[in-house]
């Protein structure tokens, strides 16, 4: 079970990130040409392979496994609060939701609006598509890094990045209409209820707490966010629904 | 570049990070204080609950 649920998680966190940087790279080659676009994604995708590969086996040879499960859980918790207080803000309507094709057609009416140079290297793009690439990829790294930290469920973690990676390449060369089509708002709202279920419990497990039914304690905190932010969604809804009913 | 990076790890406020790093603190002291075997079998539900508690936070301070 825990494979599987390692392997959703890492496919669904990793492929909206994956999407956003899609995004950025679609609008980058539409407008500025998709030569520039590709050099820009594809070195800002070896920046972060190179950094994963020399910074992960560093941290795994020097800290003891309970405070890499509290630094990891630590970080999962970080990332997963972040998409859950966005999530639950989204869904009351407090925020605007979130989307990628939205994201897309801003990038793109921002480039189109500078002049591209005549000829050479188009500078500005390559560095607008490294940038949005190398954020995105960063944060894919970290979730499959903090992920697959744990004994056995590096596997999964990395099969997960693989099908989302597969996925989203397939959106890409589809293009558009799935962009928009993707329920990104509840995705997210549902990879932050994972991430911070995750985190607790890797952060519990490196402070020496033994979960009741093990693995299966992800599910029994996964309910207990996903009910608290089901909570909080009601709350912050009704004044508005209260005020718009008088 | 570096703006960026910074609320990659840490967020858009500073709420979340602080709460991570009081509940984990405040699950640190716990586990001082209680037993061992009580620890082991309760400390989990302590930090689910002080996490729930800093998402709640989180939400009801203006970013």
């Amino acid at each position: 079970m825990s494979f599987v649920l390692t392997m959703a998680v890492a496919a669904t966190a990793t492929g909206v990130e994956m999407l956003e940087a899609l995004a950025i790279v679609l609008a980058v080659g539409i407008t500025r040409g998709f030569r520039d676009a590709l050099v820009g994604g594809l070195a800002a995708v070896v920046g972060v392979v190179a950094l994963c590969v020399v910074l992960g086996p560093v941290l795994l040879a020097r800290f003891d496994l309970d405070v890499l499960r509290i630094i990891v859980g630590s970080l999962l918790l970080l990332f997963g609060l972040e998409w859950l207080r966005k999530g639950i803000l989204r869904m009351a309507g407090q925020r605007r939701r979130s989307s990628s094709y939205v994201e897309f057609t801003e990038e793109r009416s921002a480039l189109g609006a500078q002049a591209p140079p005549g000829d050479g290297a188009d500078w500005a793009a390559r560095l607008v598509a490294f940038k949005g690439v190398f954020l995105e990829g960063l944060e894919v790294g970290l979730i499959v890094f903090a992920l697959g930290e744990a004994p056995g469920h590096l596997a999964p973690a990395l099969a997960g990045a693989a099908l989302a990676l597969a996925l989203v390449s397939a959106i890409g060369i589809v293009l558009h209409e799935p962009l928009r089509r993707v329920p990104e708002t509840q995705l997210k709202l549902g990879v932050g209820i994972a991430l911070t279920a995750f985190g607790c419990f890797f952060a519990a497990e490196g402070l020496g707490v033994e979960w009741p039914l093990g693995d299966a304690a992800l599910l029994y905190l996964a309910a207990l966010f996903a009910f608290t932010a089901w909570l909080e969604i009601r709350r912050l809804t009704r004044p508005r629904a209260l005020v718009e009913a008088t | 570049m570096l703006g960026s990076l910074r609320r990659l790890i840490l967020g858009e406020t500073w709420t979340v990070p602080l709460g991570v790093g009081a509940a984990l603190a405040l699950a640190t002291l716990l586990r001082v204080v209680v037993s061992d075997g009580t620890w082991d079998w309760v400390g989990g539900f302590c930090l689910a609950l002080l996490v729930v508690a800093a998402l709640a936070c989180s939400l009801r301070t203006p970013s």
